[in-house]
């Protein structure tokens, strides 16, 4: 076959080809130039901040995870908050007064108003507390010793009555957020009016993105910044490479190697805090009677296991110290009750001792439940194996059914990888909400994994009704003593609350609590 | 040709070479020689690939490397080539190379499993459904059309959560999503085979279907979907790969190509070789396959057609 010879003229072929290639840049155009550039920027006005994980909902009548914190209080408070040195502040309450051992008396600040312009009324506290009360598995009902009731005074005065004294109810009632009495229900709201600073514009729980808006009528001083986007980035990476970007203005809970990452970046800056938070290997205290791990020795030999110190130093580079008591030490009325020691001939010895070889041991743990969780735990099964211990590790996802776990409903377990936060500065809301389990409580499956010994749930009690501070903090000590001797944790750390922020992003004051005033940041360009 | 030349009289004398104006330079460049030369050298290619990667898999519990689990906390993140690290180390000191080997040992004995499985599932279902044809054929493609509308992530994901990340269900749930493609194919190859004028001898010889079907149509196909079976293994150990990455992959601390990745990319701007060196591994893996499947199919269908032509 002969070729033709190429034309000199333009050929309608190339025409053709030509005018394709022209279409497709002008239709594609637009598309590469975007590409190119910085992307979903939050642009003048909005902070934009990634959640490491998804906030269900604005309100914690079932989870309140740290980084939440910050979220459900610029759109919902309470009648007190913790301040950056974990004392309680007024906020909705401008009287808060233990009146008698067994009661307070309080009285709402004068002008509050919800952001549909209604007042806050004594009968929306009421209402409060009792749909935290019917809601089922509260985590915030399990810090309350008793739940109070109210008795209205005037208008604005009432008063919270309990049977035995509740000396730190001042603090605890920090984390009940006020709903007009009419919107309130027994489960988590996710959208509707508040107090807060802010007001919710858009909300999908199911993808854990929220649109806030500066709230007009707020009762105080006027937010700073004009609009606030929440989203959830669960892949730290992605949390990270958003914020070099400046797509995030802010991300919470990062864990040190990202924190190393970013801290030298031009832009970011780290805010690190002394936290309230304790992470711990939290041992299955559902064991029958028997199993090796319902012996407090065998625990305490595991224990031996576990090289903290390179844990802490080399995994965590040194953002986190390794618990020396049962609580963490910035918590008021916590005490050093013990060190967890590196010795494992030490481990191997009591083993055999106590008769006890190749020990299968589960742990468990849900995915971002603390920063570094899994390079913490391969570390963990490691030396466990060193010491003849047969370990095996389950990692749930987000969503998973851990909780059925923990419950002891699905499945066997023996070690939990578990965080537990405080929002209210006082050892006594961690002790209490961790070990004051009692058999009534775990006939419904209410304790923390299991752990019931009624002598530490009495004196926990004891601790919760006594006025006296020095009195009560000299309780709190024995009873941390004595909770130590039980060997609750193969092993425990605390952490600092670590942050990364944009530089435009100013006056963020980070609390050990991990969560900040939203209200009071401002945005530089 | 050649025979023509050979059976003609007076074959004795030797046959002026006949007037072409093809030159052996033209032959060079012909389709026919450029597309042989290419099969080979992507049999060469694919197979040096494939090789590079799978003899050290193969062969990772008698190198003299660390164990893939054994870790040494002061010795994190050691770049490539440092004290004795060839690949470096990761996270946790461990040795990197000795992760990638072991964990492509457990991707590679995956995605070989779930061929196989999804070979044999998809041979007998479209040689059954092209051979019988009749409702037998309706069943195989209906499901096969089913199979294939669903998008193929995110049923893996689901079964995973389902029945939980074990190293079998992984290999089942592969195996089922991948036998649509070799049942297709066998079924279009059965269907033409059946027509064939030795189908028709062996019937009126008295034997049974089932019987052709097995002693003499399989055999003839089983070699071209055999191929689109090796394919597969590429994507096999990518899905594999995927779904560990995803977190659906084996139970911690099985390290799986995915796993190691999904790890790594925390430490991408500070650590590049955590990411990057097993994402090269399995690029070079699955480049290596499909080189060599490609290969393997062009010259099967040369030979084909050559024996077609007789």
């Amino acid at each position: 076959m002969s070729r033709l010879p190429p034309s000199p003229v333009l050929s309608r072929r190339a025409m053709l080809r030509l005018g394709a290639g022209a279409g497709a840049g002008l239709a594609l155009g637009p598309l590469t130039a975007a590409c190119a550039g910085p992307t979903g920027a939050p642009g003048p006005g909005t902070i934009s901040l990634g959640l490491n994980r998804s906030l269900v909902s604005l309100d914690n009548k079932l989870n309140q995870f740290d980084a939440a914190v910050t979220v459900q209080r610029a759109v919902r408070q309470a009648l007190t908050s913790i301040g950056t040195d974990l004392k309680p502040r007024l906020v909705l309450a401008d009287r808060f007064e233990l009146t008698r051992p067994t009661e307070w008396t309080v009285r709402l600040r004068q002008g509050v108003r919800y952001s549909d312009g209604t007042p806050v009324t004594v009968e929306d506290v009421a209402t409060a507390l009792t749909m935290y009360q019917q809601v089922n598995g509260s985590y915030i009902m399990g810090l309350f010793p008793e739940v109070p009731t109210v008795e209205k005074i005037d208008d604005r005065t009432f008063k919270l009555h309990t049977k035995v004294p509740v000396a730190t109810l001042d603090y605890l009632m920090a984390n009940i957020l006020i709903t007009p009495a009419a919107a309130n229900r027994p489960q988590e709201l996710s959208s509707g009016v508040g107090t807060g600073p802010y007001l919710v514009t858009a909300a999908d729980g199911g993808s854990g993105e929220y649109s806030l808006a500066a709230n007009r009528a707020y009762w105080g001083p006027r937010p700073r910044v004009e609009r606030v986007r929440v989203r959830f980035v669960p892949e730290e990476a992605g949390r990270v490479v958003a914020i070099r970007s400046g797509e995030l203005d802010v991300i919470d809970s990062i864990s040190p190697d990202s924190a190393e990452q970013l801290a030298g970046l031009p832009g970011v800056r780290i805010e690190r805090i002394a936290g309230t938070r304790i992470n711990q290997l939290f041992y299955n205290f559902r064991k029958p009677r028997g199993h090796p791990l319902a012996d407090a020795r065998v625990r305490e030999a595991l224990t031996y296991a576990i090289d903290g110190k390179a844990l802490a130093d080399d995994v965590m580079t040194g953002s986190v110290e390794q618990a020396e008591g049962v609580v963490p030490p910035a918590l008021q009325g916590a005490v050093k009750v013990g060190r967890y020691v590196h010795d494992p001939a030490r481990a191997r010895r009591m083993l055999d001792a106590l008769g006890v070889r190749d020990l299968p041991i589960t742990i468990i743990w849900e995915s971002g439940e603390f920063p570094a969780d899994t390079s913490v735990m391969e570390a963990v099964v490691e030396m466990l194996r060193d010491v003849g211990v047969r370990p095996s590790l389950r990692q749930f996802e987000p969503g998973g059914d851990i909780l059925q776990w923990r419950q002891g409903r699905r499945g066997d377990w023996d070690v939990l990888g578990n965080g537990f936060g405080n929002q209210t500065g006082l050892a006594l809301t961690s002790l209490q909400g961790m070990f004051g389990g009692t058999p009534e409580k775990e006939r419904t499956r209410d304790t923390y994994q299991g752990y019931v010994f009624p002598e530490i749930a009495a004196k926990l009690a004891e601790a919760s009704s006594e006025t006296d501070p020095h009195k009560r903090d000299r309780i709190l000590a024995d009873a941390q003593k004595a909770i130590w001797a039980t060997w609750p944790c193969l092993w425990a750390f605390v952490p600092k609350a670590v942050l990364a922020r944009r530089v435009r992003v100013r006056d963020l004051a980070l609390a050990p609590t991990n969560s900040y005033d939203l209200a009071s940041v401002r945005l530089e360009g | 040709m050649s025979i023509a030349a050979e059976g003609a009289p007076g074959a004795g004398a030797r046959p002026e070479p006949r007037p072409s104006a093809v030159t052996p330079r033209l032959m060079a460049k012909a389709t026919a020689t450029r597309r042989r030369r290419a099969a080979r050298l992507k049999l060469w290619i694919g197979s040096a690939c494939t090789l590079v990667v799978v003899v050290p898999i193969v062969l990772a519990g008698v190198l003299p490397l660390p164990g893939p689990n054994e870790q040494d906390l002061s010795k994190r993140r050691l770049p490539p080539l440092t004290d004795g690290h060839l690949f470096g180390t990761d996270q946790l000191g461990r040795d990197l190379l000795s992760r990638v080997l072991h964990g492509g040992q457990v991707s590679l004995s995956i995605g070989l499993l779930a061929v196989l499985v999804s070979g044999i599932i998809g041979i007998v279902a479209g040689a059954a459904a092209g051979y019988y044809g009749r409702w037998v054929d309706t069943v195989v493609s209906r499901l096969l059309e089913a199979q294939l509308s669903l998008p193929l992530l995110m049923m893996l994901l689901l079964v995973v959560a389902l029945f939980g990340p074990s190293v079998t269900v992984i290999t089942c749930v592969i195996a089922v999503a991948q036998w649509p493609e070799v049942a297709r194919l066998t079924r279009s190859l059965v269907l033409v085979e059946r027509e064939k004028p030795y189908v028709a001898a062996a019937q009126v010889l008295g034997l049974r279907k089932f019987a052709i079907l097995i002693r003499h149509i399989i055999p003839n196909i089983v070699r071209q979907a055999t191929l689109v079976v090796l394919l597969l293994l590429a994507q096999a150990v990518l899905l594999e790969s995927a779904l560990s990455y995803l977190g659906a992959g084996p139970q911690r601390p099985f390290a799986t190509w995915g796993r190691i990745i999904s790890d790594g990319q925390d430490y991408i701007t500070t650590s590049w070789w955590l990411v990057t060196l097993p994402g090269l591994v399995i690029a070079l893996l699955v480049i290596g396959v499909n080189l060599v499947g490609d290969g393997l199919r062009d010259r099967t269908r040369r030979r084909t057609r050559t024996e077609a032509d007789r």
